[in-house]
């Protein structure tokens, strides 16, 4: 059923041998689920890996490694699947290589703050696991529940604490790593300071699977907050609320999440929810302030009273029970489905601009919506400069998939153009692919091609994306 | 420039297509899936099936044996719609995608297939019960394996065992009907009741006659059994002897989450038809699951000092219907109620499902006890005889570590 022919009988073979028969997925059936994730291509047989390969351990996957390279056999790896931009796809048959089976946390070292892990780990059981021994793994990506380690060091994933926690690259201290020929190659430690050869870490970090597969990482941690509270700011203006975000960062009360949505975000969820928004809101931040406790919490948000006092708002509410703290989250939360009710399709971007850009790209994506005729609701993580606007709209319909299609090419342009970039937390895949070159210029892809043929020679790791 | 297509087209798998265009994959239902959780391949997940439906639909999945019985294992629990950010309802996607795959091969499973055909004749039910009670009576019933036919706790044992002397027999004391008064009532008899565990189903007639008299019309089975593997026919059949069974009365009061959450959904099923929707529509809004029934008729079990309880919520009375209140409300007068962890975690019953996927309901029901066990709580309630086949063999495999009772047993 697949476009690819079946593997001869002692390739299967030796990948049972390598990780147990029952380890080894091959029914188009059962194949045909690793030939997706959670972008919005279209299911496709072109898409469907060979075999699924689900190794449990580190030596397992060498050995995988080392047949697929002798055979010259395209290895894509997953995780849960649940990137939005095709990067665990398989392009070109080969093995989908499943790294859902490696689920141990392996060391949680509390003197020196950090964590080893095996890459199926889902990211929230790594921060239940940490937060019960008082340490805190910050990542959060909107995923979180269900996304995978593995994944989340691929796509060098961010979340909503970004603003003041930074990203996965933040965290990872080390890795180790089977390279496409089953070498294992370990980088990094637990040593601070590091400076022996080349940050090996970092450049895995981001790589989407096209230069190794992790298979352990290691990460630091922070001492978990002892407080949390939520603030919720209404404003006239995206600009207005910006700017609050911009005053709040350079008087040092930093938030540590600052997620802000426009007047269309607003009024899908109000419509969502049953509820009212306020008289002339034009834009609303949802703020996450933590610290030592509820005096810290307390002086935070005073000041975050002041402040968008002076910017201008027109409504300021800080939570002061667990409901009201429910009650907001549940906004930002229920505000992605409320989004995607607006229009039978949308197309979810990812796009990221220095901060001061932010209300300016925001402006340029409502003249794209204007001119296109098509709603684009922006909602994002205005702390960081990366924002996720929606083009909402009917595919079935040639016309306005076409008119989608150009606004999304708009909204990179208006992107590149202020100095940002085409993916602040989704990696580029598949889906990008087609605006890297020109994104990144001729001497950048020529370094990312030399690397990837100095680590994956014969071009077998994730093949076909990212360029 | 890749893009997303929607191939729509016609075609036997279009309206289960419908019901998943929602989905866009993101993953959310995968931890909360409770087959994904003891299998966890792509397959037996939430997402897995929603995407072969559409496989199916866009001629990327041959229509077979295979697609089949893969679109079978799924509990219809609802637990990735309650998660799903676009309330994909995937249960929904099952019926229609069984009942396509069923028009196309000319057949539903094997394995579904013989409880369709007992299910469908009011006889042979009868038949069954009377049956079992024979055996029952003279203890043969433990010769048949208890996933088929469970060991019962009786209500008399369960007083002896936790009441004192001076509580038995006593009746609880009278509520005023606060319902429609002089509403009549009529008592729905699910075939899991009455084959399975009638001792609870006469505990339910014992507390229905309490608040008022109440008809027991002869009446075949809901439907679901049929409707869930790819029977629409002979659903619709049943659901046309149901309304006309239930004509003369007022509500429709059953003790089986199943039948109160089909019986409820009627109408949608009869779409179109300008007779029987608006019908099907009168008889859904008559039917009352028993505790919602007695909570709103503001009956008063009797406490039972000492008496612990954790209560399973039923997948299709809990995410089905909405009920979660009224048998808490209802097991706090009767005793002390000691929440379970993951409380609405389906127990891997659902039907058949458990005849016809042992393994996967045994590693399901697995997790089920040890939450149980958990509580420390001497009984799990629970008001669907589904759940009940299953937490009733978790009491045994448990060792008297606890017992296992319909909601009428205890209150």
């Amino acid at each position: 059923m697949t476009t690819f022919t079946a593997f001869e009988p002692e390739v299967l073979d030796g990948f049972r041998d390598a990780v147990g028969r029952e380890h080894v997925i091959e029914s188009p059936l059962e194949v045909f689920g690793y030939s997706y994730d959670a972008s919005f291509l279209a299911l496709d047989r072109n898409t469907m890996p060979q075999a699924v390969v689900r190794p449990r351990t580190t030596a397992e996957i060498s050995r995988v490694m080392a047949l697929a390279h002798e055979r010259r056999i395209p290895v894509t790896p997953r995780g849960a699947a649940s990137g939005r931009t095709g990067g665990s796809v398989p392009l070109q048959g080969g093995i989908v290589l499943s790294l859902d089976r490696m689920t141990s946390i392996l060391e949680l070292d509390t003197a020196n703050m950090m964590v080893s892990a095996e890459p199926g780990v889902r990211t929230v059981d790594l921060h239940d696991h940490c937060a019960r021994h008082g340490l805190f793994f910050p990542p959060d990506p909107g995923s979180w529940k269900f996304s995978t380690l593995g994944g989340n060091v691929a796509e060098n994933a961010g979340g909503m604490r970004a603003v003041k926690y930074g990203v996965t690259r933040d965290y990872v201290m080390g890795l180790e790593v089977v390279l496409a020929d089953g070498s294992i190659l370990e980088t990094g430690g637990k040593a601070v300071k590091n400076v022996t050869g080349y940050d090996l870490t970092g450049l895995f970090v981001g790589s989407e699977g096209t230069l190794g597969i992790v298979s352990r990482a290691l990460f630091r941690l922070r001492p978990l907050p002892k407080a949390r509270g939520v603030l919720r700011v209404v404003f006239r203006t995206m600009d207005e609320a910006c700017a609050a975000v911009q005053e709040m960062l350079l008087d040092g009360v930093t938030p540590s999440a600052a997620e802000i949505m426009d007047a269309t975000c607003l009024e899908a969820v109000a419509r969502a929810r049953n509820t009212q928004v306020e008289e002339g809101a034009g834009a609303c931040l949802i703020l996450e302030i933590d610290g030592d406790g509820p005096e810290a919490l307390e002086a935070q948000s005073r000041r975050i009273e002041a402040i968008t006092d002076r910017t201008g708002r027109i409504a300021f509410r800080s939570a002061a029970s667990r409901e009201e703290t429910e009650a907001i989250w549940a906004e930002r939360r229920g505000l992605s489905s409320a989004v995607a009710a607006m229009a039978p399709n949308r197309l979810g971007e990812d796009i990221s601009v220095p901060r001061s850009a932010f209300p300016e790209v925001v402006r340029r994506i409502n003249a794209i919506s204007a001119s296109s005729g098509l709603p684009i609701p922006v909602f994002g993580h205005a702390g960081d400069g990366n924002l996720h606007p929606s083009v909402l709209c009917d595919l079935a319909d040639p016309d306005q998939a076409a008119r989608a299609h150009r606004a999304v090419d708009g909204i990179f342009q208006a992107a590149l153009d202020l100095g940002g970039t085409l993916s602040g937390e989704h990696g580029i895949g598949i889906t990008k692919r087609p605006y890297f070159a020109d994104a990144v210029g001729p001497v950048s892809l020529e370094t990312h091609r030399a690397v990837k043929r100095a680590l994956d020679p014969l071009g077998l790791l994730n093949p076909g994306k990212i360029w | 420039m890749v893009t997303a297509t929607t191939k729509a087209g016609p075609g036997p798998f279009a309206s289960a297509r419908g019901k998943v265009l929602g989905c866009d994959r993101c993953g959310t239902c995968l931890p909360v899936c409770p087959l994904f959780q003891v299998q966890d391949v792509e397959r037996a997940s939430a997402r897995g099936k929603n995407a072969l439906v559409r496989g199916l639909a866009e001629g990327l999945i041959p229509p077979d044996r295979e697609a089949q019985e893969a679109l079978e294992f799924c509990l219809l629990c609802r637990a990735c719609t309650d998660a799903c950010p676009g309330k994909v309802p995937t249960d929904e996607a099952m019926l229609q995608v069984r009942q396509a795959l069923a028009d196309t091969l000319g057949s539903t499973p094997l394995r579904s297939r013989w409880i369709g055909r007992v299910l469908r004749r009011r006889r042979m039910v009868g038949l069954g019960a009377a049956a079992l009670a024979g055996l029952r009576a003279v203890g043969l019933h433990r010769l048949l394996p208890s996933q088929l036919v469970p060991r019962e706790t009786s209500r008399q044992a369960y007083l002896e065992k936790h009441a004192g002397p001076a509580l038995l027999g006593a009746p609880a004391p009278r509520p005023e009907p606060a319902l429609h008064p002089g509403a009549k009532v009529a008592y729905f008899q699910g075939c899991g009741m009455k084959l399975l565990f009638p001792d609870a189903s006469r505990s339910t007639q014992r507390i229905l006659a309490q608040l008022s008299p109440f008809q027991r019309p002869d009446h075949p089975c809901c439907g679901l059994p049929h409707l869930a593997h790819g029977q629409r026919e002979a659903f619709l059949e049943l659901a046309q002897e149901n309304i006309r069974a239930f004509e003369g009365a007022d509500l429709v009061v059953t003790d089986c989450a199943s039948c109160s959450g089909t019986l409820k959904h009627l109408a949608s099923w009869f779409a179109g038809d300008s007779v029987w929707e608006d019908r099907a529509a009168r008889f859904s809004a008559k039917v009352m699951d028993l505790t919602e029934y007695l909570a709103a008729a503001g009956y008063r079990p009797q406490a039972l000092p000492g008496a612990t309880f954790t209560y399973h919520d039923p997948c299709h009375l809990a995410r089905g219907q909405g009920i979660r209140r009224q048998p808490r409300q209802l097991l706090e007068q009767a005793g002390k109620l000691i929440e379970l962890k993951e409380k609405e975690r389906c127990c891997g019953g659902s039907g058949s499902f458990h005849l016809e996927h042992p393994r996967a309901a045994e590693a399901i029901l697995r997790r089920k006890q040890e939450d149980i066990q958990g509580t420390g709580a001497q009984v799990v309630v629970t008001a669907c005889p589904g759940c009940l086949i299953q937490l009733t063999r978790a009491a045994e495999q448990s060792g008297g570590a606890f017992q296992a009772m319909h909601i009428s047993q205890v209150i």
